[in-house]
């Protein structure tokens, strides 16, 4: 356990070095809801100026595995684009500083995240950036942005298959009881793969309202949490979107902004890509074993004590509650018929 | 005196929620407390009816079993035929695995042989199973 004191004095000794100039950490305050990176946000005074940055710790427990260096790659090549993320600054790797490797980014000015309190216009200008965005993101040419310099570039005809496998896996090593649902989902899965890809793109693998900010004037400001980002069929990324987790009790629209064919329809228009209505239903129960893969490896951790977050708790028990109950809403008569 | 664990915990978790919480100075704390404010209430929910749903999950299943047991290896019906070995918790849970993971192996020979009424009756069980479950403490 680290002191939110221990993080102000490495972090001012850290960037003063890196900058070669005095720094002092006026402020640290510790953001609740970073499942996969301790978060704390630094107010810093450089030059005579302050300014804000992000630092994210790695801890002993995530709810993500993640490599530290994939998630900061994204980032460093995402950040030159027309795709709105924070600067990322500096990786560290050793634990010299704070006993944990870390990442320091810039803060976004005056960030939201909470889309409930908003007009329904406002809902829907930041339910169409959200989809145009999502749709440019699968436009991209993951060779162009070197991202095969820092993950696998998978076999366009396979990808659906080994994203399966992979979480497949990931619930077989993880689960503390035994997970009927999602294994017949999976089985469901391996006997009806979808067609291939229409193009490898960047999938950014948590892409979903809360991870994402925007500000006063309903724009969107920086997409996040890149920590699950990898190369693969566009069309998981936008199923992820969709799915009924995020919409609290509209299941009507998307991510609680606007309506699925409408969310749709923007990411065709944007990536220039067609919609399969059966491949978009596979990756939409795909997306679901994901999850519960994601929640179970979470309570997992919390189980075996190498997490004490309370979201990890919340995560292994409730959402994978939740989840099951989506699974078998695919999987009613009335649907599978 | 013998207390009503489930209740006491759901006060525990109000007095968390309403006099702890408010004093502390860090939003993160606050949003931490609370998240555990809520999960003892669903712990509450699970002391008192934990042990039943579970019973009543393994008395369903073993009426599957019954119908699919042409399916079912001799190490699977040894397995369905042991004793529950106390009612504690960790025992009822150990034999709710056990029997799940039969479950898991019918429900994949229902599909193979495509025997449909026993794969639908495993489904309608799947969501029984899921209703009992259904955390409702937490929004």
């Amino acid at each position: 356990m680290i002191t939110t004191d221990q993080v102000k004095i490495a972090a001012a000794q850290y960037l003063a070095e890196k900058w070669d100039t005095p720094v002092t950490v006026s402020d640290v305050e510790k953001i609740f809801g970073g499942a996969s990176r301790e978060t704390y946000k630094l107010t810093l005074e450089v030059d005579g100026e302050t300014r804000g940055v992000i630092l994210r710790r790695d801890p002993p427990s995530s709810l993500i595995d993640t490599e530290r260096h994939l998630e900061y790659g994204a980032y460093d090549r995402i950040y030159p684009t027309d795709i709105p993320v924070p600067e990322p600054l500096f990786l560290e790797n050793s634990t010299d500083f704070l006993e944990q490797p870390f990442s320091i980014m810039a803060a976004i000015e005056n960030p939201m995240s909470d889309v409930a309190p908003l007009s329904e216009e406002q809902k829907q200008k930041i339910g169409k950036q959200k989809y145009n965005l999502l749709g440019c993101l699968a436009a991209k040419d993951p060779l162009a942005l070197k991202f095969d310099e820092i993950m696998t570039v998978p076999d366009i005809a396979s990808t659906a298959r080994e994203q399966l496998a992979y979480w497949q896996g990931v619930i077989n090593d993880d689960e503390i009881h035994p997970q009927p649902i999602a294994q017949a989902a999976i089985r469901w899965l391996a006997a009806n793969l979808p067609p291939p890809a229409q193009k490898i793109s960047i999938v950014h693998g948590d892409y979903r309202t809360g991870n994402f900010l925007f500000n006063d004037q309903a724009q969107i400001t920086a997409i996040l949490d890149w920590e699950m980002c990898h190369l693969g069929d566009p069309l998981e990324d936008l199923a992820w979107s969709l799915d009924p987790l995020w919409s609290g009790e509209d299941l009507e629209l998307a991510g609680r902004l606007i309506p699925h064919g409408q969310a749709i329809q923007i990411w065709c228009e944007a990536s220039g890509l067609s919609c399969n209505e059966q491949a978009l239903k596979w990756w939409r129960i795909f997306v679901s074993v994901k999850a519960v893969a994601i929640w179970i490896s979470s309570s997992e951790n919390f189980e075996q004590g190498e997490g004490k977050d309370s979201i990890l708790a919340m995560a292994g028990w409730v959402m994978t509650d939740r989840q099951n109950r989506i699974l078998l809403d695919y999987f009613s008569p009335e649907v599978m018929s | 005196m013998i207390p009503h664990t489930d209740g006491a915990l759901r006060m525990l978790s109000q007095r968390l929620m309403t006099q702890l919480l408010p004093d502390l100075k860090s939003l993160y704390s606050m949003s931490d407390g609370a998240l555990i404010g809520l999960l003892i209430n669903a712990i509450a929910d699970e002391t008192a009816e934990g042990i039943q749903r579970r019973l009543d999950d393994i008395a369903e299943m073993k009426l599957i079993f019954i119908a699919g047991e042409a399916l079912l290896s001799s190490r699977d019906k040894e397995v369905i035929s042991a004793e529950l070995s106390s009612y504690r918790l960790a025992d009822v849970n150990d034999q709710h695995d056990a029997l799940t993971r039969i479950l898991i192996s019918l429900h994949q020979k229902t599909e193979d042989k495509e025997i449909e009424a026993l794969n639908q009756s495993i489904w309608a069980y799947l969501r029984r199973h899921s209703q009992r479950h259904k955390i409702t403490a937490v929004p």
